[in-house]
């Protein structure tokens, strides 16, 4: 395969899926390189481009709930993050990425639960 | 010293920046690279890391019994006592 082409297709891809999300690409090019990388040799590997962040399992079901972009099935939790885990993709008003904490599921659940909307942190 | 074990994935960027992060500090820690274990030995770094209360998101650290999920360089220094201004 040729990992260059196909990052270059997972970009063309992945932004029309991600932007009716209200996400962009990180605009830290260099991790979002890395990280496309990484999805390119997991596609190779296992089939699809997992999120090179997250552990795949037996689980086939669970597995395609992180496959890139896995946004829709963790809406709640990236929105409140303003990132995705892997940090490939940023809300759209999103300039600075460093400034996102990666926040466990757990912590989001509390806020959750104790009435945090998720937005204004 | 608090002993230092993390779970890790090898196609993780945030986990290399907390093996580093360790590395830089002169802290010793052992590490699990998940993707690289059997299947059995995956299936039982899930169950412990499920039975925390949480999905498979790494970079997964125990700082003696705390737990760190995600890559926190700050809550690191806060469990490891170090200063503030310590070089990350």
């Amino acid at each position: 395969m040729n990992v260059e082409a196909r990052k270059r297709s997972l970009r063309y891809f992945f932004a029309k899926i991600v932007e009716p999300l209200g996400y962009k690409f990180t605009p830290d090019d260099e991790l979002a390189e890395f990280l496309l990388e990484q999805e390119t040799h997991l596609e190779e590997a296992h089939g699809s481009p997992f999120c090179p962040c997250q552990g795949r399992t037996q689980n086939h079901e669970e597995n395609m709930k992180i496959v890139c972009p896995c946004i829709p099935f963790h809406r709640d939790h990236f929105d409140y993050m303003k990132r995705c885990w892997c940090g490939l993709f940023v809300h759209k008003d999103v300039t600075d990425p460093d400034s996102l904490p990666q926040i466990p599921y757990a912590d989001f659940r509390k806020a959750h639960d104790a009435g945090g909307s998720g937005e204004g942190r | 010293m608090k002993d230092v074990v993390m779970y890790t994935l090898s196609t993780c960027p945030w986990c290399r920046k907390t093996k580093k992060y360790f590395t830089d500090h002169n802290i010793p820690f052992k590490y699990v690279d998940y993707d690289l274990q059997p299947v059995q030995e995956q299936e039982r770094i899930e169950q412990e890391m499920r039975k925390r209360g949480g999905p498979l998101s790494f970079p997964w650290v125990l700082i003696g019994d705390d737990l760190v999920v995600g890559w926190n360089p700050a809550r690191y220094d806060e469990l490891l006592a170090l200063s503030k201004t310590s070089k990350r």
